[in-house]
């Protein structure tokens, strides 16, 4: 069974069934929702069966499917997913539902568009994830820009216009290089060979010239680094964030910035590892930077959702900084931190979305002693606190402990600044979590808010039972893992030692 | 069955008996009326009856007969010593010019303007002319041949321009559009003059021969004949006519200019750069990458300030003509093959697009891009159509004009144009950003009128034909490419 491709036809099927639903005058919103909730938990299953079906023990790519598509150019229909990508398949099917659930009340106009554009990205996303075609790679990344784009252009908030142009063409200005750097790359191929390819394992094995190898790494790069988002090109992301409606901040934050830190992992450092020798120790500077960059702008943030949104710049800078390390620890906490970002990551956005549709402010100063009148919401955004700030027995502290340990080993100096980063991440989370939920109820309205109500506990118990399971059984998400990180880790370093042996790097 | 080889010309004879039948209808249908008829809605109705959307369904069901017929047409024939030449190329722009002018009458059949239903025969006489002119033009490898099809295809769109002869805007593009045109078709008979004098023959074969002695006469009539053909396709620093006849022009007939006639001029191209210069063009590979660059940049950023729908698509698509330009740049049979592959998904993307706009002008009676707002609540269906027709033209992934992009590219990348490449792509974003203007208008913007457009459904056939096309070609490029590579493998042997 073609399960590869049903995890991303189903959403986009549901999405194409949904257009035909007659819901001109919103009388069948409901309907609408349940469909779209319904679609999205199938995809949910099948991403489930997939893990379930998936031999950890095997390095290779599983559930390979492969045809041609325009044999002229050599370009292909190929999935398929090793450990890295399974776990990044699973978390959309996970937090899809979740941001689904997440604007059941709040998403109230053009409902129906709402619920196409989501199962259009999902079904983008996950493309992302299963491609090993160069191109058809490409053509998911791009897809997934136009309902991104309405999806913060339509239920945004009032600067919305401004943020869905701004992040699309960010983006895109990163992806057309990434377009060019791509054609060039089959170009060597078909030089080297006399066939054009976008097979990746076939493009790894190009012997490609450093001076090549570094505009190649440059131009990929780029575009990954703008999706990370990595300073100094992170400007797009508290716009668009702060701006896009709950559901598009849980998958923009979830899902959409780790597909930056995969590119990287799958395509940057394996498909030009001398040109990455080269150029890592400066990405993994900027890291840093945007580690302590993005808690200390964080800390100073008034709005909720802003100070959320620059946390994910700094956690993001750990990502790239185990990235850049190359090697078992680094990458595999770089993959555990990816899927843990999006669990707690989500779950703050989720719950600010949730005070900010009852007080229609996202504004710190407008809390203050929630703890009161709403103590079941308080326990859950704790929870999610502590998971974000990487306390040992949840989510965060496992990614970011193996990250450094890995980056120890060519970085130390940086990961005592990363360091600070964890600590800050701490000052700036549980200073607003104070500010929010303890001390006393200063806004009279707020002494009347409603607790967690059924559904809102549909969608943040999910995220709380991840966060707990990720936390206390690492060796869960780890163990599917290892053997492509290591097989990933162990190429890249032979190519840099085989190849640097003979050329000198500039 | 194939045509037997003494009949290369029964395209061209059928669309003059087309052409004639047509305006024997009309003549006979105007008969009947009393020729003082005024503008009585009696008498507009009886029009609409009688030959107005007679004449028109002759056209299309004439044009769709004579596409049938192109399939039937032996490749590789040649008559006059090789003047007139059916070969792939050959055929391949016939059927563009006739598949695109029959969604262009489908689109028009349904025009209520008083003009069209009284003077409809005419109407429909000059596109079969003008059809009849490409279609000659395609085959002709002689230079006053090729000038001849020019004028023949040129001058009933003068004609079909100031069509609505009483409003004063479609005259004033009218006349604009008349003396550019005449001006270019004079720059060319001028280069032409200068290849004939130091060659002694108007045959395309002379060239390579002319060129080859080192004559700067003919170099020369080359440059010329490059700035009249630019013209033509309405490349910089010859656009300016574009905007101004399309803002005034009838709309299904602007999809039809937009697309038909940039074909034929780059079918020109083809013959005289390509086929005509051999080798030596290669030497001017630098200026036509320049030319395309500085179209491409032009079109793009003058798109940008437009308020008006038709003014935008008619930068865009000088946009789009530069970067058709790159695979002629590319002088390679991938770069040719990827040029008519572009010159497909720009017909199916950008006639759509101006039938929607058609739609959309006749219920609001505004080409402004403030008349798209909160179109997607009004009619869902209008607005992603409009949406697919926009993607394509900007180059998004699973559309047809994200293919035809990547395929100039992919031409100019083995020729080594990095730099036109990167220039392109970075513009690609530039243009997503007014069509992105159009699609906020569209689905973001609040609505000014809450009832649905209404959507003849003559047109909306018309739209879905280009839906159609704009989505398989995305979704499975593969057989077109082959086409298209085919038919330019024989260019190059």
């Amino acid at each position: 069974m073609p399960i590869l491709t049903l995890s991303w036809t189903v959403p986009l099927i549901g999405a194409l069934l949904l257009l035909l639903v007659g819901n001109a005058d919103g009388r069948r919103d409901n309907l609408v929702r349940w469909i779209a909730l319904g679609v999205s938990l199938l995809t949910g299953v099948v991403t489930l069966i997939l893990w379930a079906a998936f031999d950890g023990a095997s390095a290779d790519f599983q559930f390979v499917e492969r045809h041609e598509w325009i044999p002229a150019f050599g370009i292909e229909y190929f999935v398929g997913v090793d450990g890295i990508s399974l776990l990044l398949v699973v978390l959309t099917g996970f937090l899809t539902p979740i941001a689904l659930l997440s604007s059941w009340g709040s998403v109230k106009k053009k409902v129906k568009e709402f619920s196409i554009f989501i199962l259009a990205l999902e079904a983008a996303m996950v493309g992302v994830f299963i491609s090993l075609d160069l191109f058809l790679f490409y053509m998911f990344w791009d897809a997934m820009l136009i309902p991104m784009y309405f999806l913060i252009g339509i239920w945004g908030y009032d600067r919305r216009v401004y943020a869905a142009i701004k992040f699309m063409l960010y983006t895109m200005a990163g992806s057309v290089l990434m377009l060019v750097a791509i054609l060039g790359l089959a170009y060597l191929h078909n030089v080297s060979t006399g066939s054009y390819s976008f097979d990746i394992e076939k493009l790894s094995t190009l012997e490609i010239g450093p001076q090549t190898q570094m505009w190649f790494f440059l131009a990929f790069t780029l575009a990954f680094a703008i999706k990370v988002p990595l300073f100094p090109f992170h400007t797009w992301l508290p716009d668009a964030h702060v701006q896009a409606p709950t559901a598009g901040s849980v998958i923009l934050a979830g899902v959409l910035l780790k597909m930056g830190t995969y590119g990287l992992l799958r395509f940057s450092f394996p498909l030009f590892p001398i040109a990455a020798t080269y150029f890592a120790p400066a990405l993994a500077l900027l890291a840093v930077i945007g580690i302590v960059y993005g808690a200390l702008v964080a800390m100073v943030q008034p709005d909720m959702k802003k100070l959320v949104a620059y946390s994910s710049v700094s956690h993001l800078g750990f990502v790239v900084l185990g990235i850049c390390a190359m090697n078992a620890q680094g990458v595999q906490g770089a993959v555990y931190q990816m899927l843990a970002h999006g669990v707690s990551t989500g779950g703050l956005f989720l719950i600010v979305g949730m005070l900010s549709d009852r007080r229609h402010t996202r504004l710190i100063s407008a809390f203050g002693g929630l703890k009161a009148p709403m103590p079941r919401l308080t326990a859950a955004f704790l929870i999610i606190t502590l998971a974000s700030i990487g306390l040992p027995g949840l989510n965060g502290f496992v990614g970011e402990f193996l990250i450094m340990v890995g980056a120890f080993r060519w970085y130390p100096q940086m990961v005592v600044v990363a360091g600070l980063g964890v600590i800050l991440s701490a000052v700036y989370m549980l200073w607003m979590f104070q500010r929010v939920f303890f001390g006393d109820v200063v806004h009279e309205e707020n002494a009347g808010l409603a607790d967690l109500q059924p559904r809102e506990w549909a969608a943040v118990l999910p995220l709380l039972a991840a966060a707990l399971v990720m936390g206390i059984f690492p060796t869960l998400f780890l163990r599917p893992t290892e053997a492509s990180v290591n097989r990933l880790v162990q190429r890249v370093q032979v190519s840099q030692t085989l190849r640097a042996g003979n050329v000198d790097v500039p | 069955m194939t045509l037997n080889s003494g009949m290369p010309l029964a395209i061209e004879l059928a669309l003059f008996a087309l052409a004639v039948a047509v305006l024997l209808k009309g003549i006979i249908g105007r008969a009947g009326q009393d020729p003082r008829a005024t503008e009585s809605a009696e008498s507009v109705g009886r029009a609409q009856r009688g030959s107005g959307s007679g004449t028109g369904w002759m056209t299309l069901f004439g044009l769709l007969a004579v596409f049938v017929l192109t399939f039937f047409a032996e490749e590789g024939t040649s008559i006059l010593r090789g003047s007139f030449v059916q070969d792939g190329l050959a055929l391949f722009a016939k059927r563009l010019f006739l598949a695109s002018a029959a969604i262009s009458v489908l689109g028009s059949l349904t025009m209520r303007q008083y003009a069209f239903s009284r003077r409809s025969a005419e109407y429909h006489f000059a596109i079969v002319v003008s059809v009849l002119g490409m279609s000659i033009l395609a085959s002709a490898r002689e230079l006053v041949l090729l000038f001849l099809a020019f004028e023949l295809m040129s001058i009933p769109l003068f004609l079909m321009t100031g069509f609505l002869k009483r409003e004063a805007v479609a005259s004033e593009a009218a006349l604009k559009f008349f003396l550019v045109g005449t001006a270019s078709s004079a720059v060319i008979v001028y280069g032409m003059s200068f290849i004939y004098g130091a060659t002694g023959s108007t045959a395309l074969e002379a060239i390579p021969a002319g060129l080859a002695d080192g004559n700067p006469l003919v170099q020369l009539g080359m440059v010329l004949l490059l700035a009249g053909l630019g013209f033509k396709i309405a490349a910089f620093p010859f656009h300016m006519w574009a905007p101004d006849t399309y803002e005034a022009a009838s709309t299904p007939f602007v999809a039809w200019l937009s697309v038909a006639p940039k074909a034929a001029g780059f079918v020109a191209l083809i013959r005289l750069y390509v086929q005509g210069m051999g080798d030596s063009m290669l030497a001017w590979i630098p200026a036509l990458a320049a030319l395309a660059g500085i179209t491409i940049i032009t079109g793009n950023l003058m798109a940008i300030p437009q308020r008006n729908i038709k003014r935008l698509l008619a930068y865009s698509g000088i946009a789009h003509i530069g970067y058709m330009l790159i695979g002629l740049a590319a002088f390679s049979s991938s770069g040719i093959a990827m040029l008519l592959f572009y010159l497909v998904a720009y017909m199916f993307g950008n006639m759509g697009a101006f039938l929607v706009i058609e739609t959309v002008s006749r219920s609001e009676q505004s080409d402004g891009i403030d008349a798209y707002k909160g179109l997607a609540q009004r009619s869902p269906l209008l607005a992603l159509s409009m949406l697919v027709f926009l993607l394509s033209l900007g180059g998004i992934p699973f559309v047809a004009g994200f293919w035809a992009k990547l395929f100039v590219f992919w031409a100019a990348i083995e020729r080594g144009l990095y730099g036109l490449v990167f220039l392109g792509a970075v513009l690609t974003v530039v243009a997503l950003y007014y069509y992105l203007v159009v699609a906020q208008r569209m689905y973001i913007d609040a609505p000014e009128r809450q009832e649905p457009v209404r959507i003849p459904g003559l047109l909306a056939t018309a739209i879905a034909i280009c839906m159609l096309g704009v989505v398989g070609m995305g979704v499975y490029p593969a057989p077109w490419v082959e086409m298209a590579q085919r038919v330019a493998a024989t260019l190059f042997v």
